[in-house]
């Protein structure tokens, strides 16, 4: 083999190694549709719920606040999803809307006394220690931001969604990226804060 | 990542440990007391970490190997050393649990080549198990001897169908390649500050326990915030004359029993222990 082939050889394979071990999971850009709204390659699937949940009826239209029904995001770690009861309290007095396929589908699951299964959308890897808590009250209690902007910092904008699919990376650069900045502590103060960025604030 | 924030980062966990009135202005600086006059040995503190921080239980040959993953252990030691002889040996068993000292200045630290292990802010040596690429450079280096490797992977060995639902879903399950030490119960600790800083405020004393402090029969474990001057632990160590900064400590009282464990090494332990007692007449 010529000295010039080796060489080639020796190219090929450090830029296939390089490409290939170090290539960057989460970068901006990435092909068109695979993008998140902040415009990382890390979109989410589509993930197929039993009812076509419609967030932008609910969220977008009624205008309920999101912690109507995930209630535990003020006061845990996790958000929660509604017990069916809790879509039941309301819909049993809407006999308006009775008769369209998605709440037949509802009142099946009600009559059955079975749950309705929904599945994860928001799925952190088991590692990660994330408190919806502390976000919830530093953003909206505290800072009194809108709740729609302050749960679609991690969740994109739901409520024109029907049922939701992960718009953000939530990957760790991705969270970094937000608690590296220097937040506003108060309305109308000049004092900031940036989020936390010990280890093990996160990783448990 | 703004300047600031990069230079703030780098004095928050690459300063030289510890230095003057360190914890002075933080809300927490997690620290332990281990009674060793009212330890009795029983085990009690390695089975609640056991349960608590997902520990493997690695079987009889590899334990045998010193591949054992118990984060705290109860050394045991016969008889009072050279100078005080005892005609009793049977009754000279002393137990001492030993656990991560929490070191200020702590050697495995510097020498981890991938900053898998740091010093958070409130004064803990963290074990960032993702980042572990597994050199053991750390094990090595820690003189208290710690620090503990996953040779194997344990998680079907050690909790095969069911017993996976006993699992903590708090703690990660370790997996094989990667170090790991005791955390005092970070998810505790974490839980606990979360709910505390919603509230505006910092944890009481005695609010939130490790594991083993929890599980001591004798309460010969106790655990707070040295940050906190009223606290039980503050004032323990205050009452031992064990200073966090120092690796001389000026006693000047007679009788009192508190001392860290290998404190000529410069380690600063976040752990003192209180020296057993023993009546040689009776």
């Amino acid at each position: 083999m010529s000295y010039a082939k080796t060489l080639l050889l020796w190219f090929l394979m450090l830029w296939m190694g390089a490409t290939t071990v170090w290539a960057e999971p989460f970068v901006q850009g990435g092909p068109i549709g695979s993008q998140t709204s902040d415009g990382y390659n890390a979109l989410g699937p589509v993930v197929e719920q039993p009812i076509e949940f419609p967030h932008n009826r609910h969220a977008g239209d009624m205008k309920i606040n999101c912690m109507y029904c995930h209630t535990y995001a003020r006061r845990s770690n996790v958000s929660g999803i509604p017990r069916l009861d809790k879509c039941m309290g309301c819909h049993n007095l809407l006999p308006q809307v009775r008769d369209k396929p998605r709440i037949k589908k509802l009142f099946e699951y009600w009559d059955n006394k079975q749950p309705v299964p929904w599945k994860k959308v928001h799925d952190l890897p088991d590692f990660v220690r994330f408190n919806h808590e502390r976000h919830i009250q530093r953003f909206y209690f505290q800072e009194k931001r809108p709740v729609r902007e302050v749960c679609g910092y991690c969740h994109g904008d739901i409520a024109s969604m029907t049922t939701a699919r992960r718009v953000k990376a939530l990957s760790m650069g991705w969270c970094v990226s937000c608690h590296e900045k220097d937040h506003l502590e108060k309305v109308g103060s000049s004092v900031t804060s940036h989020g936390p960025n010990d280890c093990w604030l996160c990783h448990k | 990542m703004s300047l600031s924030n990069l230079i703030q980062n780098w004095q928050m966990f690459r300063t030289r440990r510890p230095y003057e009135d360190q914890y002075k202005d933080a809300p927490y600086k997690w620290a332990m007391v281990i009674d060793l006059d009212t330890c009795i040995g029983c085990n009690a503190c390695t089975v609640a970490c056991y349960a608590e921080n997902n520990l493997a239980v690695v079987g009889k040959e590899r334990f045998g190997k010193g591949q054992a993953m118990h984060w705290i252990r109860i050394e045991r030691y016969w008889g009072e050393g050279e100078e005080m002889k005892t005609d009793f040996p049977e009754r000279g068993a002393q137990y001492l649990p030993m656990l991560c000292q929490q070191c200020e200045a702590a050697p495995c630290e510097p020498v981890c080549p991938v900053g898998a292990t740091h010093h958070s802010a409130d004064g803990l040596n963290t074990q960032v198990y993702n980042r572990c690429v597994g050199s053991r450079y750390c094990s090595a280096n820690c003189p208290y001897k710690v620090r503990y490797f996953n040779w194997w992977n344990y998680p079907e060995r050690a909790w095969p169908n069911p017993l996976e639902l006993q699992l903590n879903p708090d703690v990660t399950v370790r997996s094989k390649g990667v170090m790991e030490k005791c955390t005092f119960c970070m998810q505790r600790l974490r839980a606990g500050m979360d709910k505390a800083k919603t509230d505006g405020r910092i944890l009481a004393d005695g609010e939130v326990l490790t594991a083993c402090a929890q599980a001591c029969p004798t309460s010969a474990i106790t655990f707070g915030n040295l940050a906190d001057k009223k606290s039980k632990v503050a004032r323990m160590w205050k009452k031992q004359q064990v200073d966090l900064a120092k690796n001389v400590q000026d006693k000047t009282e007679e009788g009192i029993r508190g001392y860290r464990v290998l404190e000529e090494l410069n380690t600063y332990p976040s752990i003192v222990y209180l020296e057993r007692l023993r009546n040689f007449a009776a």
